[in-house]
């Protein structure tokens, strides 16, 4: 008997939990596939497994929650955490309001960070309701705009008349186990649905879509609500899934939910008040005779390239609010249809977009989704971009905790612009002259100019080096810094330029130039006459990339024999060799002397040659000269002496002869 | 046990839809049906404005894409026809030993019609003469066409789906009871003979 009565105590308490796991994963689910920034989307199964267990499961990053109805989900939401002490029975509904919020006027997209919290609201008629609203400090906002786009139940009705812990014993152990495979299923049903109702675009596009939009989603859990008015109620339509009996009532779940809400949605996209955004990165096309200074006018107009990157600009394309969409997909009714008012519309971001270096993004992914370049991972891949009549700009979107205005730029604009912009703000880095030059190259005669300039490019580059990892440290909105010294260089010239493709991007060189002075490169350029490789010159002066010209130059420079070298080598060998001939040549005379005075000035010279590392252009100039003056003298001397000689010779033998 | 079938409503797709369809349609049947221990994949057509759900198993992911492109194959052999794809799942029970058989046996429990309609591109299906005569700015005409005729595959793709999980929904008795270990119940895609 009292194993008996224990049996039946613990299949009740197995129930009850079941019970109670039940309503924590419907509300997971719901809450997740509503809540923008608190989503699953952005994280693929592959993240989840990688997830640290806190459990001693045995199972790979596995939590006990998340083998409850075998439906592994990422980490609740915080809200969520209280869930259970909240609840005080079982048999207390839960009523989740998906409410479609107009953003008040005045929000700051600075300031403003959203939170996420559980609470008892103790100011609704029902004092025992809670409500979890996602953002903390709106709550003391009045709203304005609210509309409910949905309204999900879950329930566990009691079965009136009877008794929970009766039944067989015989039967409860498969009745749980069969139970637990129906919730299981129904479980499944509702993740696919919550995917398929209207909402779920809404919050697909919040999520993905680095557009700011003047509307929210902001799901709140209840315990209970007033009902909707008739005419809400009218417009609304309703999904029931299909009760799962338990022993002692029936679990129900079903949703309340708009069937269209573009008019929604379009009317709480009203503008915003203009707000002054910092470091913002103008419109190519709105401005496109605007240049870097460093960068020569003859590049050609920027119009004249193709462009198919997203700037922030681009946004113009996108509507701000979604496409309207009205949608009856009408399980409940015989036949359905959905009318796309704007039939191109599609979702998010270009496919020109580039792609994220790994662990950069988002996600998508994913899949490869693209879309999920901007503040949702989702950098993967990208459906075509959704074009929108209505170019009106888009202020920045909210991000939790973070500077908003600056992670805009980082994550809307164009990621080859963002760097340069940065850098003319920085103290450190100006775009006109402080983009690091090339360091030390081989000592040439064109390149003893270089020499002088090479302190400030450790200094630049420590600063890349920081802007990068500052930017790195954001993580995915920093993708366009992810090589940093090449995008900073990139984006003086390529700023008006398609396919920014950090992962593809083709260095033409691997150094960092000086680019005060470009008109001087072409000079030194013609100054050493042809390039060591014509062939490889005139490749880089095909390129459109007035940089990669430059680029060009550097390693040819680079290729050229050492000034410093060639020029005692040079005179090494001649110079010593010059006293050899002079004294076979002159053997008869006292041409030691000036053998030795020649090597003496050679060796002087060597002496004086190797001092000359650090010469400048000029002094090489000037060394030169004075080397020919020497030679010159030399040889004068060498023929005096040759004729001097004759002469002797001639005079010996003459008389001799007589 | 009763083999329990759905039959779903026919779609009407051009060629180019079908690998996103399919895919779509599939999936979210197998999800329903992968009862063991999940971490769902969300997936968006690209084609479409439809979010729908994996079971984010890889071998799975490929066994249906092979399916697919069979069946593609298949369709591109038979243009112009109504075609069919038959997704099973099954139970393996072993048969009584004779002296000739001593094989396995397949129960299905349950069968899933997709149909589909594979059509080709309208192209000229307003005009009796290839050789049509200048239209002022068809451009814009033949991509309003184009629009509408995909919202209306979006549409029924999306009461087809609904239609998956309302039979899911009604009918719970006939799913056999979850195997330790096992993700996703024993499965075969098949297109029926009758359209072979």
């Amino acid at each position: 008997m009292a194993s008996s009565h224990s049996n039946t105590h613990t299949e009740a308490a197995k129930l009850e939990q079941i019970i109670t796991e039940f309503f924590y994963k419907s509300l997971l689910i719901i809450l997740e596939s509503r809540s923008p920034y608190v989503s699953s989307r952005n994280y693929s199964g592959e993240q989840i497994m990688s997830s640290p267990s806190s459990s001693t499961s045995s199972s790979s990053g596995v939590r006990p929650r998340d083998k409850w109805f075998n439906l592994a989900l990422r980490e609740c939401p915080s809200a969520l955490e209280n869930f259970d002490l909240c609840r005080q029975s079982n048999f207390e509904p839960v009523v989740i309001d998906v409410i479609l919020e107009q953003k008040p006027l005045d929000w700051d997209p600075v300031t403003f960070s959203p939170k996420s919290d559980l609470v008892k609201h103790s100011s609704s008629k029902d004092k025992n309701s809670f409500f979890w609203n996602s953002d903390q400090e709106e709550s003391g906002c009045e709203a304005k705009g609210e509309k409910v786009i949905e309204r999900w139940f879950v329930q566990h009705e009691s079965r009136k008349g009877r008794d929970c812990s009766s039944g067989s014993r015989r039967s409860s152990s498969n009745n749980l186990s069969a139970l637990y495979k129906k919730l299981i299923l129904l479980l499944r049903s509702l993740y696919v649905t919550v995917r398929l109702l209207p909402a779920y675009k809404i919050f697909r596009d919040l999520n993905s879509s680095g557009q700011i939009r003047a509307f929210k989603l902001v799901p709140r859990v209840f315990s209970s609500v007033e009902s909707f008015t008739q005419k809400d109620e009218a417009e609304m339509q309703r999904f029931w899934f299909t009760p799962v009996d338990t022993s002692c009532g029936r679990l129900c779940l079903s949703v309340l939910y708009r069937s269209s809400i573009s008019d929604i949605s379009s009317e709480s996209s009203t503008p915003m008040s203009p707000q002054f955004i910092p470091d913002y990165v103008g419109s190519p096309l709105t401005d496109p005779l605007r240049r870097f200074p460093s960068l020569p006018v003859s590049q050609g107009s920027p119009s004249s390239l193709p462009f198919s990157r997203r700037h922030s600009w681009s946004f113009d394309r996108y509507k701000a609010s979604p496409p309207s969409v009205s949608f009856s997909p009408s399980p409940t009714h015989s036949e359905s249809h959905a009318l796309v008012s704007n039939p191109s519309s599609r979702r998010a971001p270009p496919m020109s977009l580039p792609p994220h270096p790994p662990g950069a993004s988002l996600p998508h992914k994913k899949n490869t989704n693209f879309d999920e370049y901007w503040p949702s991972p989702n950098f993967s891949a990208s459906p075509s971009p959704s074009p929108s009549p209505s170019p009106s700009p888009s202020p920045p979107i909210r991000i939790p905790g973070v500077h908003l205005s600056k992670d805009l730029l980082r994550s809307e604009s164009a990621p080859v612009n963002i760097p340069v912009r940065k850098l003319a703000g920085s103290p450190a880095l100006s775009c006109k002259q402080n983009l690091p030059p090339s360091p030390p190259l081989k000592i040439s005669r064109a390149d003893i100019s270089w020499t002088d300039n090479n302190m400030g490019p450790m200094k630049s580059g420590a600063t890349i080096e920081k802007l990068y990892s500052f930017g790195k440290g954001d993580g995915q909105k920093y993708s366009g810094v992810n090589s940093p010294r090449i995008s900073v260089f990139r984006s003086s010239s390529r700023s008006i330029q398609d396919d920014f493709d950090d992962s593809e991007f083709p260095c033409p060189f691997d150094v960092e130039y000086d680019d005060m002075d470009p008109g001087s490169r072409p000079e030194s350029y013609d100054r050493r006459g042809n390039p060591s490789d014509p062939n490889e010159a005139g490749l880089f002066m095909n390129r459109k990339s007035q940089d990669a010209a430059v680029g060009a130059l550097v390693r040819l420079l680079k290729k050229a024999p050492p000034l410093r070298q060639d020029i005692p080598s040079s005179i090494n060998f001649s110079e010593a060799s010059r006293p050899e001939m002079w004294n076979n040549n002159i053997q008869e005379q006292n041409q030691n002397k000036e053998a030795v005075t020649v090597e003496r000035d050679a060796s002087s010279i060597i002496t004086s040659s190797r001092l000359v590392a650090s010469m400048t252009t000029a002094d090489a100039l000037e060394e030169l000269r004075s080397y020919k003056e020497m030679k010159n003298l030399l040889l004068s001397e060498g023929g005096k002496s040759c004729i001097s000689a004759n002469l002797t010779s001639g005079a010996k033998h003459s008389g001799k002869g007589t | 046990m009763n083999c329990e079938v759905c039959q779903l409503k026919e779609l009407e797709v051009e060629h180019f839809e079908i690998r996103e369809v399919l895919r779509c349609i599939l999936h979210t049947i197998v999800f329903h049906r992968a009862l063991g221990l999940v971490r769902p994949k969300d997936v968006d057509l690209e084609l479409f404005e439809i979010t729908y759900v994996q079971c984010g198993d890889v071998e799975l992911e490929k066994k249906i894409d092979e399916k697919i492109d069979h069946f593609i194959s298949w369709v591109e052999k038979h243009p112009n026809k109504k075609s069919q794809i038959c997704l099973s799942f099954y139970e393996v029970k072993s048969k009584q030993p004779s002296w000739f058989t001593n094989k396995t046996e397949r129960l299905y429990w349950e069968q899933w019609y997709i149909n589909l309609n594979v059509t080709q591109h309208p192209k000229h299906h307003s005009s009796k003469s290839h050789h049509t005569k200048l239209v002022v700015d068809p451009g814009e005409s033949a991509t309003e066409e184009r629009s509408s005729r995909r919202a209306m595959v979006e549409a029924s793709l999306r009461e087809v789906l609904f239609q998956i999980i309302k039979f899911v929904n009604e009918k719970k008795d006939h799913v056999p009871p979850i195997s330790e270990g096992v993700i996703y119940f024993p499965y075969e895609i098949t297109i029926p003979r009758k359209f072979q």
